[in-house]
């Protein structure tokens, strides 16, 4: 079984004449955490959409390897990405982008309400995973009512709840302080690689990458680098 | 600084022609609707004699039915309007605009949207001026003279709906004074008092007993104040406790809800109760007043086999007049819908397209946001309907035996409306499929 869980290769996408993605090849590895750095513009979000099977590319291929065998995610139907999404991915944004009109353990149990799991059953799982993220006792609050940190964790325990194997992370600090969104990071770390999934996190913050196992920098649609942190290049 | 401002407002940005294709589409319709309206009640102005003031009064009370969801329907167009420009003012802020600038342009561009909407609109009442002078009140069509209206009639309704875009305008501009960052603040359910809910259903108890003892009174002025007390009152109820069934109906809903469509949509109804009784609430008038008239109707109707040919011909002119009022609200519902869902998906596209990625299908959020809509509406009609109903017991029943036929007409007719309220979700459907597209 190959140790990647993710291979992209030759990927390219344009928006009009914006040549958001220029050919890039990325491998991401079991169970580790990967950080995609570059200046805003740089194609972070592109290649994130790309891998996750939002976004088709224009050329190129993304193959994701799970425990049933090894899928072209290019190749599937916009209904079965959708499922991919679904079942097998969580996913972290930086605005939260919760259901506002939910309360933080339905936003969490939707997750599995959606992959066909009772709801009694989803909204306990979801407390299950509110609490070890450290929202014991706010499983009832509207979205209104926590703070952007404790709305970032009901995100991620919307990403984590469905046992994804990859959770994506775009700029999942980026409209947070400082000591908050380190405590994000650790929280999401935890959740991720701490249970042997893996995370591929976009980010400009080099606090937030430097907690990864491994970064790469993008500039103008191209990797251009490759770095682990503490390490320089 | 303004006319660089207003050349980047009138740009065309990515949601822009869109965004202003709907407010434009919808003052066309208020106005399309509110001139067919007032062009309709005109033609009785001509009329003289004890029955014109007969028709004359009930064609008052028919338009007092048809201005509420009118209303609801002007404030919808001019909310989406407000909303589009919401969108680009915190842009325009930091482009450098000051305030005042952003309000002075805010207001422009309301009206603009408003007059141009406006001006479509009398192109569509002329086009529907030949149905409507088809319609037959007294054994003849009401013909094009009758229902063709005064240019400075027209040019009134234009002037008043390009207010109501300012007046709103004003409204917006002052929320988003109050709060800079478009924080969305939750509207508490009404919280009504148990006192509220004694009132009312003595309110209703009452009205049921004025019915009962309608047929003793002596004098057609004390039937006609007693049906107006009746009538009246009965309303009012209707508006008190319209939103707390709402509310109850839809608590219920979200602690029962198994599927992820259902419980969004019960969260939706709850997150404004009153909301979604404002956008519904013009139903609740007419299809109380539909089973209200309709049964009193129908009896006269049988019984008054040995009256006049004059009486007979009121009877028939009351049914179409109901039936008119009932399809127009339903109307005026049905794009109040469609004008909120529109500025809904909008508002949200954002949220759309993020549960869009997290791989909720679209299905999904369209029969959340349907359901959420609809069943709002089907308790309002059905509610208010069988409201009627009791406070017309004896006679209802009555009808039932006598004229079953003409209660089938009117249930048929407010099913009829509940489907052209969903044709006006429907037709909002791509743009939320564009809204959730991830590409
Ligand atoms: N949907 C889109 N339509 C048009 N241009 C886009 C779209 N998405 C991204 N772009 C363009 O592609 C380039 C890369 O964008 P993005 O991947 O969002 O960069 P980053 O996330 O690094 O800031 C930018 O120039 C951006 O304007
Ligand atoms: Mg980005």
């Amino acid at each position: 079984m190959s140790s990647f869980v993710i291979e992209a290769s030759g990927l390219s996408k344009s928006f009009g004449q914006t040549h958001a993605l220029a050919g890039v090849d990325l491998q991401v590895r079991t169970g580790e955490s990967l950080a995609i750095m570059g200046a805003s513009g740089s194609g972070k979000t592109t290649l994130l959409h790309c891998l996750a099977g939002i976004t088709r590319p224009d050329t190129g291929t993304v193959a994701f390897q799970s425990g049933a065998g090894r899928v072209d995610v290019t190749a599937l139907s916009e209904r079965e990405r959708s499922r991919l999404r679904r079942e097998a991915y969580g996913f972290v944004f930086q605005q939260g982008l919760l259901i506002p009109e939910l309360t933080a353990v339905e936003n969490v149990a939707l997750a599995l309400m959606l992959n066909g799991m009772p709801r009694l059953r989803a909204e306990e799982y979801g407390r299950g995973w509110l609490a070890a993220l450290g929202l014991a006792g706010m499983e009832d609050r509207r979205i209104g009512q926590l703070s952007g940190g404790q709305a970032q964790r009901v995100a991620i325990a919307r990403a984590q709840v469905t046992g994804a194997s990859v959770v994506f992370a775009d700029e999942p600090t980026g409209a947070l302080d400082s000591t908050t969104s380190a405590e994000v990071m650790r929280a999401l770390l935890d959740s991720t690689t701490g249970q042997g999934r893996t995370l591929v996190v976009v980010t400009h913050d080099a606090d937030v990458a430097g907690r990864c196992s491994r970064i790469v920098d993008m500039r103008d649609g191209r990797i251009v680098g490759e770095r682990v942190p503490g390490v320089s290049a | 600084m303004i006319g660089r401002v207003a050349w980047l407002l009138a740009r065309p940005g990515t949601a822009g022609a869109a965004a202003s294709a709907l407010p434009i589409t919808a003052f066309a319709i208020v106005t399309a609707l509110l001139l067919t309206v007032l062009g309709g009640a005109q033609s009785f102005w001509s009329w003289s004699g004890d029955v014109g003031v007969t028709y004359q009064a009930l064609a008052v009370v028919a338009l007092v039915l048809l201005v509420v969801p009118l209303a609801s329907l002007g404030g919808a167009a001019a909310r989406l309007s407000a909303r589009r420009r919401d969108d680009r003012l915190a842009t325009l802020r930091l482009l450098g605009a000051t305030p005042a600038t952003v309000s002075a342009l805010a207001v422009i561009e309301s009206v603009v949207l408003a007059v141009v909407g406006a001006l479509a609109g009398v192109a569509l009442y002329f086009v529907l001026v030949p149905l409507l002078a088809l319609i037959p009140f007294r054994g003849e069509a009401l013909g094009i003279e009758g229902v063709v209206l005064a240019p400075l009639t027209i040019l009134g309704v234009v002037l008043g709906v390009a207010l109501l875009a300012i007046v709103s305008a004003v409204l917006g501009l002052r929320q988003v004074v109050i709060s800079p960052l478009g924080v969305r603040t939750k509207q508490d359910a009404p919280k009504l008092h148990w006192l509220r809910i004694v009132i009312g259903v003595a309110v209703i108890a009452l009205a049921f007993l004025v019915m009962s003892v309608l047929q003793v009174a002596g004098s057609a002025m004390l039937i006609l104040a007693m049906l107006g007390a009746a009538f009246g009152g009965s309303i009012a109820v209707l508006n008190l406790i319209g939103p707390w069934v709402i509310r109850l109906v839809a608590q219920s809903q979200a602690k029962q809800a198994k599927v992820p469509a259902r419980l969004l949509a019960a969260r939706a109804v709850l997150e404004s109760p009153k909301a979604a009784w404002r956008q519904v609430s013009g139903v609740a008038m007419t299809s109380f007043m539909a089973v209200f008239a309709g049964v009193g109707i129908a009896l006269l109707g049988s019984f008054g086999e040995a009256a006049d040919a004059e009486s007979q011909e009121l009877f028939a002119d009351i049914r179409t007049g109901i039936l008119i009022t009932v399809v127009g609200s339903f109307l005026m519902v049905a794009c109040s819908v469609g004008v909120n869902q529109a500025a809904g998906i909008l508002d949200r596209g954002e949220l759309y397209r993020s549960l869009g990625m997290l791989g909720m299908p679209t299905p999904t959020m369209d029969a959340a946001r349907r359901r959420a809509v609809m069943s709002p509406l089907r308790i309002t009609a059905i509610g208010s309907a069988v409201t009627a109903a009791i406070v017309m017991l004896p006679l209802t029943g009555l009808t039932i035996i006598v004229a079953p036929l003409s209660l089938a007409v009117i249930a048929g007719v407010l099913a009829a409306g509940i489907g052209v309220v969903w044709l006006g979700l429907l037709a909002t459907r791509p743009m939320l499929e564009r809204a959730a597209a991830t590409n």
